[in-house]
């Protein structure tokens, strides 16, 4: 996987701890950490190349969720399957692939 | 959240009543090798990371002797809950600062089907807040024992 993939990853897991902090302390749990978290995500989103970063986050406005799994060639973010042929290409994980249908971006599980 | 639907996030592959660690950053490890070891997840350091962002956000020791940590990863497509018991029990800065012995380590996709993760963990809070169930899980050795509790604490 290519490092900038992983850092997107990270990026958007983080994204998603913040966004959900509000409904996961309604649940009972401790929050008290939210500024540290918002502060690790600005050191993380200063290291991700500016165009890829843009994209992320136009997608994430949009879309909600900028990046979704890939499990066996389908994307769980609109469900549907993708050509087996990006696959091959997806799992190098040199090159960042959207989905056709949905338009996010792509990380392969498998 | 009915009982069969929290029940299939279960697996006996992800069931651990012996665990080894004897510290906080530990059990994370030693819970998430389950989902490495059943390819529930290729890639460790990304989740790891993570829940330990997570335990950044406030510990998931919820006190009582319990812990549920967990979060949302790109690196993960389905909704699954790993139980882990040290009946020595962990440090793991807990609310009440006792040490854990009950672990549910909750892993879940961005985006699931269902939207089930929220209510899952809900779900989990509410069983654990009975202590007679917290007792029960203390003695479980078996996956079905684990199932059993679960089950028979929810409504239908």
């Amino acid at each position: 996987m290519s490092k900038d993939l992983e850092l997107l990853v990270q990026l958007q897991d983080l994204d998603l701890m913040i966004e959900e902090a509000t409904d996961v302390q309604k649940l009972g749990f401790s929050i008290t950490g939210v500024d540290e978290l918002k502060q690790a995500r600005e050191e993380l989103s200063e290291k991700i190349p500016k165009p890829l970063l843009y994209r992320y986050e136009r997608l994430r406005g949009k879309l909600k969720r900028a990046l979704v799994p890939v499990k066996n060639d389908i994307c769980l973010g609109c469900f549907l399957r993708q050509p087996t042929s990006l696959g091959k290409q997806g799992r190098e994980g040199s090159e960042i692939f959207t989905c056709e249908n949905c338009g996010r971006m792509l990380y392969w599980l498998d | 959240m009915k009982k069969t639907e929290l029940s299939q996030h279960f697996d006996k592959n992800l069931f651990l009543p012996d665990m080894k660690a004897t510290t906080k950053e530990e059990a994370l490890e030693e819970l998430l090798e389950l989902f490495v070891e059943q390819n529930y997840i290729k890639n460790k350091k990304i989740v790891l990371d993570m829940l330990n962002q997570r335990e950044t956000l406030g510990s998931t020791g919820v006190g009582n002797g319990i812990a549920i940590p967990h979060g949302r990863t790109t690196a993960t497509g389905d909704v699954l809950i790993a139980f882990g018991k040290n009946d020595q029990g962990i440090d793991f800065d807990a609310i009440d600062e006792k040490p854990v012995k009950l672990f549910f380590m909750v892993i879940a996709p961005p985006h699931d089907e269902g939207n089930v993760y929220l209510p899952v963990l809900g779900s989990l809070v509410t069983i654990l807040n009975d202590e007679e169930k917290r007792e029960q899980l203390l003695g479980v050795s078996t996956f079905e024992e684990l199932l059993s509790i679960i089950k028979g604490d929810q409504e239908e």
